[in-house]
């Protein structure tokens, strides 16, 4: 198992490094300089600048020096906020979009995998039909559309939830089932599929041979085995969704990581470009790496094909 | 005498899309203690929903049991709620499955698979039942079975799966023990090591069983009773001696002509011609007649009675009316031939 772990780490920095390459290059590539009113420069006054910033050094050596900080933990200093170190920036608002993130998974995945249960036992019975149009609903509705009807009826109309903010554990609320309904719903529906292929295995007819009960039945022996591929799709939806929710941390003016990244982008911001990408490269190799162990927990055959040294 | 079980007259329908299908049709059988009855037939001939409608695992719906009864020990199982069910399951009648790789929850320590049903049915602690789970193993010939109950399915190879299988299936000591087609799934040199080791089991612990299959080298291993079925009805039943030296039914005749004989002078397998009846339209006669050598004009319109041949031997056939012509049966039915012996 720990040479498995050495061996996938070996893979992520493989990964990583080429994500900084790739978005460094195709960063450079963007239209435009960092400087907002740059038509209004003399070119004398715009070399200066570019040299402030070590803009005007051909890019193979921005790129080798920009390596060359990062081994040394320094991802430079925002041009939008007076060289302030984007690590800093970083720091401050990521536990936010994480918290939101964290949130919304746990919301969705609870209640998907409680309905994609409830959904495959009742299979063709009214309770499947109506959980599946419901996730179908939910998928197909945009998190953004959601988010605005849920602020128009709970904060506008009964005014139970504040509008917009991130403070207090009320204006959690919205956001989180705006973002949570979807992962709900997808995960509702692939446990549903995987409950019923479960419920048809030979070994539930054991298990009701040796006279369990029901609920028995499907607590010991078919809910675990249908969890196992939905480990699987959890792990890259929660990367998803803690780097993906910039809609609606603009809508709910959450000061998470998702604006920062948007702002970064529009205003040629290049050491945030950089940071927030890295971050949410990092959070996703991670993520991936973290559910390909849970795998081997929940399942004895990959454990021992993994190699473990007992 | 009253018998373990009694089954009077079973029907059982499954209501499917675009129709009904009768997979049983009025068929009635016993089962004395301790002895082995051998069910044979071929795929969709109703056996293994016989087999599933004692241990009432008929899936409602689309599954139904129509009419007949189940008499365990003279209680009727058909009107028995769920709960009742699952405390005869497992503990008075117990089964085991065709597929040992796909029997086994591949999540769950193969011992804990077998105490479920010790702590369920006989109250055991936890402690007890894994004392109970390692016995069982060693009784079924599983090595150093201390080890292995703390081991997962897949660390088991086919033949040491259906070991396990047979262990849960023993876990309780019922008394009724029903073996749907259980070395199907295996290896030739398994299947004769897995009945050996029924047969064994059996000895020790005068479980009466119930044999799925249609693997007559199997039947004669294990049986002392066979019953033929055809296309949802029993249509011979008699002594392991009765049904393979003096069988009365064509379609037995088949079956055992169909038989591969290790001695045989031609490399041809012999089959039966044609194919088993749609039992969505189950034919009004005989269900074997269309592909039956020796069907007469009111085979298909009549289904024959059962004419007693001697106390144990039963067959329905038109053949044996005093009417009828006298048909000798095949010489390719000699069971010369060796078969898992």
């Amino acid at each position: 198992m720990g040479r498995y772990i050495l061996k996938r780490v070996g893979y992520m920095l493989v990964t990583f490094y080429v994500v900084i390459t790739l978005t460094f290059l195709s960063m450079k590539m963007l239209p435009g300089t960092p400087f907002k009113f740059a038509n209004r420069l003399t070119p004398e006054q715009l070399n200066q600048l570019k040299h402030y910033y070590g803009l005007d050094q051909p890019i193979p050596v921005q790129y080798l020096h920009y390596l060359w900080n990062m081994l040394h933990g320094d991802l430079g200093g925002s041009f939008q906020y007076g060289m302030q170190p984007v690590t800093e920036f970083l720091l401050q608002r990521f536990p936010i979009s994480m918290e939101l993130g964290i949130e919304s998974m746990i919301f969705g995945t609870v209640l998907g995998i409680v309905l994609g249960i409830i959904s495959g036992i009742y299979r063709g019975k009214f309770l499947d039909w109506g959980t599946v149009t419901l996730t179908v609903l939910f998928i197909s509705i945009p998190s953004f559309i959601f988010a605005a009807i849920l602020q128009y009826f709970f904060s506008v109309k009964i005014q139970l939830f504040p509008v917009i903010g991130w403070d207090s554990p009320m204006t959690h609320v919205l956001p989180v089932i705006s973002i949570g309904v979807g992962v709900m719903a997808s995960i509702a529906r692939f446990m549903r599929t995987e409950m019923v292929e479960v419920l048809n295995q030979d070994y539930i007819v054991t298990a009701q041979a040796k006279g369990l009960s029901t609920v028995a039945v499907i607590y010991k022996h078919a809910i675990r085995n249908a969890m196992i591929p939905i480990v699987t799709v959890i792990g890259p939806m929660t990367a998803a969704v803690v780097t993906g929710s910039l809609v609606i941390e603009n809508i709910f003016a959450i000061p998470g990581i998702g604006s920062q990244f948007i702002d970064a982008i529009v205003t040629n911001d290049y050491p945030m470009i950089m940071g927030t990408t890295e971050l949410y490269a990092a959070l996703f190799i991670v993520t991936i790496l973290i559910v390909d162990i849970l795998y081997g927990v929940i399942d004895p055959r990959i454990r021992v094909s993994g190699g473990k040294s007992s | 005498m009253s018998h373990l079980l009694e089954i009077n007259n079973l029907s059982v329908k499954f209501h499917i899309f675009g129709g009904t299908v009768q997979a049983v049709r009025g068929i009635s059988l016993n089962l004395n203690k301790g002895e082995t009855l051998a069910i044979v037939g071929e795929s969709g001939s109703g056996k293994s929903v016989t087999s599933k409608a004692i241990m009432g695992l008929i899936p409602s719906p689309p599954g139904e049991i129509a009419t007949g009864d189940i008499l365990f020990e003279g209680n009727d199982l058909v009107k028995y709620s769920k709960k009742q069910l699952q405390k005869i399951r497992g503990k008075e009648i117990s089964m085991i499955f065709q597929d040992p790789m796909t029997a086994l929850n591949p999540t769950m320590k193969i011992g804990k698979q077998i105490m479920e049903g010790l702590i369920k049915h006989q109250g055991m602690t936890k402690h007890d039942a894994k004392k109970r789970a390692i016995e069982l193993l060693q009784l079924v010939g599983i090595p150093n079975p201390e080890k292995r109950v703390d081991e997962y399915p897949h660390q088991f190879s086919g033949g040491m799966r259906q070991r396990v299988v047979i262990a849960i299936a023993l876990a309780c000591n019922p008394k009724i023990l029903i073996a749907d087609e259980p070395t199907t799934a295996l290896d030739v040199t398994i299947q004769a090591q897995i009945l050996d080791l029924m047969r064994d089991l059996q000895k020790k612990t005068g479980t009466a069983i119930i044999l799925i299959t249609h693997d007559l080298g199997v039947v004669a291993n294990l049986a002392q009773r066979v019953a033929v079925m055809y296309g949802g009805k029993i249509v011979e039943t008699g002594t392991l001696d009765e049904i393979f030296y003096n069988p009365k039914h064509p379609y037995t005749w088949g079956l055992l002509s169909s038989m591969p004989k290790l001695h045989a002078k031609t490399d041809k397998l012999l089959a039966i011609p044609g194919t088993p009846p749609d039992l969505s339209n189950p034919p009004k006669g005989c269900p074997f007649a269309p592909r039956c050598p020796y069907a007469m004009k009111v085979c298909t319109d009549h289904m024959p009675e059962y004419t007693e041949m001697s106390s144990t031997q039963r067959t329905a056939c038109w053949l044996l009316d005093e009417r009828a012509p006298k048909v000798e049966p095949p010489a390719t039915i000699g069971v010369g031939g060796s078969n898992n012996d």
